[in-house]
């Protein structure tokens, strides 16, 4: 190519390229970036030799591109101009691609993406969601042109902006361009990019020097890389421009040498545009003379610090030195230097040929633009996204990320590497700006979003930032140096289970003093992982220290095997799994019965924490842990039944119970074996707490939650039904009468009310959650028709809402304030009511019950939804002028339930909780009366069947120790069953290790509405139960295996 | 086995290149490491003098970055990426597991020079992981299976050739 003399020949050439791409059709592109990890480039060539030989080689051109963005399902290709994508390409499937699509116009079904709900395949990239709340602006020709040649970036326009600047602006019109877009540096720290370039065109001495600051360092950052590797010239056209802006003529680019692909695209651009006289010495004939030279880094994470990068390409150590003087003063050589980050670079050539208006035309009002984000983790669609700057992270992590996999749960998301912070979910509704972000504990930092899900535990992500901070320190300053080797010490510890409760105020002020006296903005920034983790989840950390426990169940000193770490009782499952799988269904029962009496009720209804935990889930699916209980249970009381010896009496002291739910029957069957007497003072005909009086027919039989107690009872447990504890019999008198020791356990079983106009109990047609279900589980005649609403998102409503349809309504529909994440009901009701026919109304809150003539005819609600002030807090807002009406027949409430600590009032010496229940201690479960103990949901509020009765449990222990006079804590920690199993083994068997997870039946949606039966059922035989607990990888016998 | 000879001609020839040049260390301390894999401790100070510069400084700068290394490195280098995303997906194990197979700590070389095992901070492949570099090649989304895969194609392979 022949170097250009003038703008005109400039134009002439992109008119000449333009002709000529004119008489090409159709284009494939193929990331030949990202995706060539996944064999790409075979893609391409498949692909190209099917275009050849399939005889279309003039009119379909095989483009190798950079990044598209949808890494999640690499290798990725885009058909232009029919917009079809087609993802996970392989090279046998080229010649389907080019016979079917290209020349039949036949779409191919297995290339497609799918949406994840109705698993239909989506064909054309405009409606793929991931790409739908994107604003593609820096990465628009990302994925397009080949990066290669300069004529492809010439053809969309390229070099556009930078002509324009020569020839129509003056350097300080550029400068005001800029400052008016309100760009803001995209390498994390955000200051005006138009305020720096000033600072450096007013500063005195000759030469200058621009910088594009290519270290993206930052673990969990890869946008620059994507920018340089699929669109290297408009990081030259963006730092031309700026080197004119700022009357610099030498520019350099250190990037990282861990990124061979992007300085080979950058080499080749650098050639291609020094040989066409778009750099170089006198510049299209303006005068403007401007080069720019390549460096690469080596591995020295602080040299993406703009002092210790300046001394990089000096050839020193990539020691960051002290500012002022700033760079723009006195940078490369001492001469003013102006460094900006590649994104940055690349927002330049669009804001002068568009204008500072169109730019602001998206954006906060202090930030302007776009962001790109690098989504990685545990999320669906990993990949690059750019999205508004304003964006909220549900935005970007649910609805183009594609939430979580597996059905996890979202927990935090890691922003600005080890320089930001994690941000926590009552946070996602909030907008991404710099600002917001830095007010939380994070930083927009360079871009990198790490999603991480229940199964990561913050305080070894705080580790492990420290770990990667505490190497990477340069170690010119005491506080970075030494002070993040503390840190990371003391957060090692932690992990180790050897930590102590004083140790996190040494991290909150290690970390305060690290920010306030170290050298550059590594050492400034390092503690933020600790202590925003130690802010928001505080929590988890006082957990390892205390309990031994670790919430994502990866700390391996307090692990046996994540689905026992997971299980609030700590069944060892592995060890059950395996004995289903040898078919010794009555041990695995009794391993169960180790730590929970319910078996066969968590067969059923247990929110199984083990499952989202367990490793076969990384693998394939997890294995059907519940449903293998539910079978072996099954089993236990068809062929052995409840009949047993109670267990012998070996101690004097007596223990009372109140309340039959399950904290106080698992506190009673407990206490009868480590042989005291107990007995249990229940205030209703039946025991079983919600179990017996509110979960429906069809999801626990009556039969189950019968047996399961008869168990208990022959276990040596005393139950008394209709024997309520209140003014006529108070805690004090069971005192009084020689037990030794009481567990107060009663549930939440209050209803809230919701406090709108028209509240009325008496009303005809309004009904409460736990009432409703009482009466129609206890058998009250209730029948209702018509439409009915219910008010609410926990598994009260769902259950009042399946059960409201069972019982004659037409029509249901639930209402809740927040979303579909934040329903506190268990997703899997939520599918199966919505199977059911159900409506779901999110967003809604209820504003007034309406009435004619004391019966309901309607209720209206408004909409609602998460608002953030100043300070980052979460509230919820209505908008009062979204007013909706809907008629109705009846209403059932049940937005929540509470503990009612009233029938105690007699009892006033036990200290009260703020929120009407009592305060006890949190490992004993102590009341500050000595013997009285207090647990399960009347302490917590409504939580699950598994965790009332881990509470039970706890306190069964809490009391033999106080009986025993032993006054050190309990420790309730992850043990191996005495009874171990040795089958089950997945890794072993052949045929286990593709087993695909066998899930069982459930009744269809037409017919089970019908009447009460029971929606779910069993394994129907012993093989399939035994082919899916061979599934078990045995991660508790890694140990030994190790 | 022992490491390859060094060609001194070869090397005299690279340092010639650069000599006098303003800011030339690193450029040419890579250009080294580039060919030989590491830089022989025997050049420190022909490149020192070449570029007038003392052999303290040279050695500082060659300890200080992680990219140079003074001694050689296997056929294979094996770069397990240890960054957040690979992180929160199990790069643990996976390094575990390799540490294992290969019976090397991380940093350390084969007797047979045929592999060395090192962890990278962020290979900006996070779209993979848990991911790894061997030599030029990107493997992403590794597992167990997959990484015993990987290992016994290159314990037998002579040549750089991705499966």
């Amino acid at each position: 190519m022949e170097k250009l003399q003038s703008i005109g020949q400039l134009e002439w050439l992109r008119n000449k390229i333009l002709a000529r791409s004119k008489t090409a059709g159709t284009v494939v592109h193929v990331c030949m970036t990202g995706c060539r990890a996944y064999g790409a480039a075979a893609v391409k060539e498949a692909l190209q030799e099917e275009v050849n030989r399939q005889g279309l080689s003039g009119r379909v051109e095989v483009r190798g591109t950079g990044c598209h963005g949808f890494c999640a399902k690499a290798p990725v290709i885009a058909i232009d101009p029919l917009g079809i994508q087609y993802q996970e390409v392989s090279p046998e499937d080229a010649a389907a691609i080019v016979g079917d699509t290209l020349k039949r116009n036949r779409l191919i079904d297995r290339l497609a993406y799918r949406d994840p709900g109705s698993h239909q395949p989506v064909f054309y990239l405009n409606q793929i969601p991931f790409y739908k709340k994107q604003i593609k602006r820096v990465l628009t020709r990302c994925g397009r042109i080949d990066p290669t040649r300069i004529e492809h970036y010439l053809a969309a326009g390229g070099y556009g902006a930078f002509a324009k600047t020569l020839t129509k602006l003056t350097p300080e019109e550029v400068i005001a361009e800029i400052t008016a877009s309100k760009l803001r540096g995209r390498g994390g720290a955000g200051f005006p990019t138009g305020q720096k370039w000033k600072f450096t065109r007013e500063a005195g001495g000759h030469p200058k020097y621009i910088v594009c600051n290519a270290d993206e360092g930052d673990p969990g950052a890869f946008m620059d890389r994507a920018v340089l590797e699929g669109d290297p010239h408009v990081v030259l056209e963006g730092m031309a421009i700026g080197a004119y802006a700022i009357g610099a003529d030498h520019g350099y680019i250190y990037v990282r040498e861990e990124y061979p692909i992007a300085i080979e695209h950058l080499t080749v651009a650098l050639a291609q545009s020094k040989e066409l006289g778009l750099l170089g010495e006198n510049i299209l004939g303006s005068g403007f003379n401007f080069d720019i030279s390549l460096k690469k880094g080596s591995g020295a994470f602080v040299c993406g610090e703009e002092t210790a990068l300046m001394a990089s390409i000096e050839g020193k150590r990539g020691m960051p030195r002290a500012r002022p003087p700033f760079p723009a003063q006195s940078g490369i050589d001492r001469k003013p230097t102006n460094i900006n980050n590649v994104e940055t670079w690349a927002n330049v050539p669009m804001i002068i040929s568009n204008g500072a208006g169109w730019y602001g035309q998206v954006g906060t009002t202090n930030s302007k633009g776009t962001k790109i984000f690098s989504l990685a983790g545990k999320v669906n669609n990993t990949g690059l996204v750019e999205v508004p700057i304003g964006a909220t992270i549900k935005d970007v992590v649910f609805e183009v990320g594609g939430g979580i996999p597996m059905g996890r749960s979202f927990k935090a998301v890691q922003m600005g590497g080890p320089s930001g912070g994690c941000v926590p979910r009552e946070y996602l509704d909030m907008p991404i700006d710099y600002d917001t972000l830095q007010r939380i504990g994070a930083i927009m930092g360079s871009g990198g979003m790490v999603v991480m899900d229940e199964n990561n535990c913050m305080v070894e992500i705080a580790r492990f930032f420290l770990n990667f901070t505490q190497s990477e320190s340069c170690g010119k300053c005491a506080p970075c140096r030494l002070g993040t080797t503390q840190l990371y010490e003391i957060l090692t510890r932690l992990t180790l289970g050897r930590g102590k409760l004083q140790d996190l105020e040494t991290i909150k002020e290690l970390g305060q003093t690290i920010t306030e006296t170290s050298l550059c903005g590594l050492g400034q920034t390092c503690p933020k992982p600790a202590l925003s983790t130690l802010k928001y989840f505080a929590r988890e950390y006082e957990d390892h220290i205390l309990e031994h426990r670790c919430a994502g169940a990866t700390c391996d000193t307090m692990v046996i095997s994540a689905c026992q770490h997971a299980c609030p009782a700590g069944i060892d499952v592995p060890n059950y799994v395996a004995a289903i799988a040898e078919g010794d269904y009555g041990k695995a029962v009794g391993i169960i019965r180790e730590r929970n009496p319910f078996p066969a009720v968590c067969g059923r209804i247990c929110i199984h924490p083990c499952e989202f935990k367990c490793r076969r889930g990384e693998l394939d699916a997890p294995v059907a842990i519940r449903s293998l209980k539910r079978f072996a249970s099954e089993w236990f009381f068809k062929n052995i039944g409840p009949k047993r010896k109670p267990y012998p009496v070996t101690k004097k002291e007596k223990v009372a119970v109140v309340g039959a739910g399950p904290a106080g029957l698992t506190c009673a069957y407990f206490l009868s074996k480590m042989g005291y007497q107990t007995r249990v003072f229940e205030a209703q005909a039946i025991g079983g707490g919600m179990l017996g009086i509110a979960v429906p027919e069809f999801r626990l039989p009556r039969k189950v939650i019968e047996d399961e107690i008869e168990y208990i009872k022959n276990c040596g447990v005393d139950i008394v039904y209709n024997a309520p504890i209140d003014v006529n019999h108070t805690v004090n008198d069971l005192l009084g009468e020689g037990y030794g020791a009481v567990f107060i356990a009663p549930g939440a079983q209050a209803s809230i009310r919701t406090g709108i106009p028209g509240e009325d109990e008496k009303l005809t047609g309004l009904y409460y959650g736990l009432r409703f279900l009482t009466e129609v589980r206890t058998g009250r005649d209730i029948r209702l028709a018509g439409k009915v609403l219910v008010v609410g998102g926990g598994n009260v409503a769902i259950d009042a809402a399946r059960t409201a349809l069972r019982v004659g309504a037409a029509d249901v529909q639930i209402f809740y304030r927040r979303t579909r994440e934040e329903m506190p009901a268990w997703q899997k009701d939520v599918e199966e009511a919505l199977e059911e026919g159900i409506v779901l109304n999110l967003h809604w809150a209820p504003k007034q019950i309406l009435q004619n003539d004391r019966k309901i005819i309607g209720m209206e609600f408004v909409r609602s939804r998460t608002v953030y002030d100043d300070d980052g807090r979460a509230r919820l807002s209505v908008d009062p002028e979204s007013l909706q009406t809907v008629a109705a027949d009846a209403v059932i409430i049940a937005i929540g339930q509470a503990p009612d600590a009233s029938f105690l009032s007699r009892d006033s010496q036990i200290e009260r909780s703020l929120w009407g229940s009592l305060e006890v201690d949190r490992n004993k479960l102590a009341t500050n009366i000595p013997g009285i103990f207090s647990g399960g949901d009347f302490i917590t509020g409504p939580t699950t069947a598994i965790q009332a009765i881990a509470s039970g449990r706890r306190a069964a222990i809490a009391i033999d120790k106080y009986l025993l006079g032993d006054k050190s804590r309990v420790e309730i920690i992850d043990e191996k069953t005495g009874r171990p199993s040795s089958a089950g083994l997945a890794l072993e068997d052949e045929s286990a290790k593709d087993q695909q997870r066998i899930d069982v039946g459930i009744e269809d949606p037409h017919d089970r509405i019908k009447d009460f039966r029971e929606v779910e059922k069993g394994y129907a035989s012993d093989r399939e139960a035994a082919r899916e607990a061979k599934r078990c990888l045995r991660c508790d016998l890694e140990r030994e295996r190790r | 086995m022992k490491p390859p000879e060094i060609d001194w001609d070869k090397l005299k020839g690279i340092i010639d290149r650069h000599r006098g040049e303003k800011w030339g260390l690193i450029p040419l301390l890579q250009e080294i490491q580039e060919n030989f894999g590491y830089i022989p401790p025997a050049a420190i100070e022909p490149v020192a003098k070449a570029l007038n510069l003392f052999p303290s400084q040279v050695q500082g700068v060659i300890t200080f970055y992680a990219g140079f290394a003074l001694k050689p490195k296997g056929k294979y280098v094996l770069k397990v990426c240890r960054g957040t995303a690979c992180h929160v997906k199990g790069s643990r194990s996976i390094i575990r597991l390799m540490q294992k197979e290969l019976n090397l700590k991380e940093g350390e070389t084969s007797p047979d020079y045929q592999f060395t095992l090192e962890t990278v901070a962020c290979l900006g492949a996070c779209f993979l992981a848990p991911t790894m570099l061997v030599n030029r090649n990107y493997f992403g989304r590794l597992a167990p299976v997959r990484v015993t895969s990987l290992l016994d194609h290159y314990r037998k392979s002579k040549e750089d050739k991705t499966p």
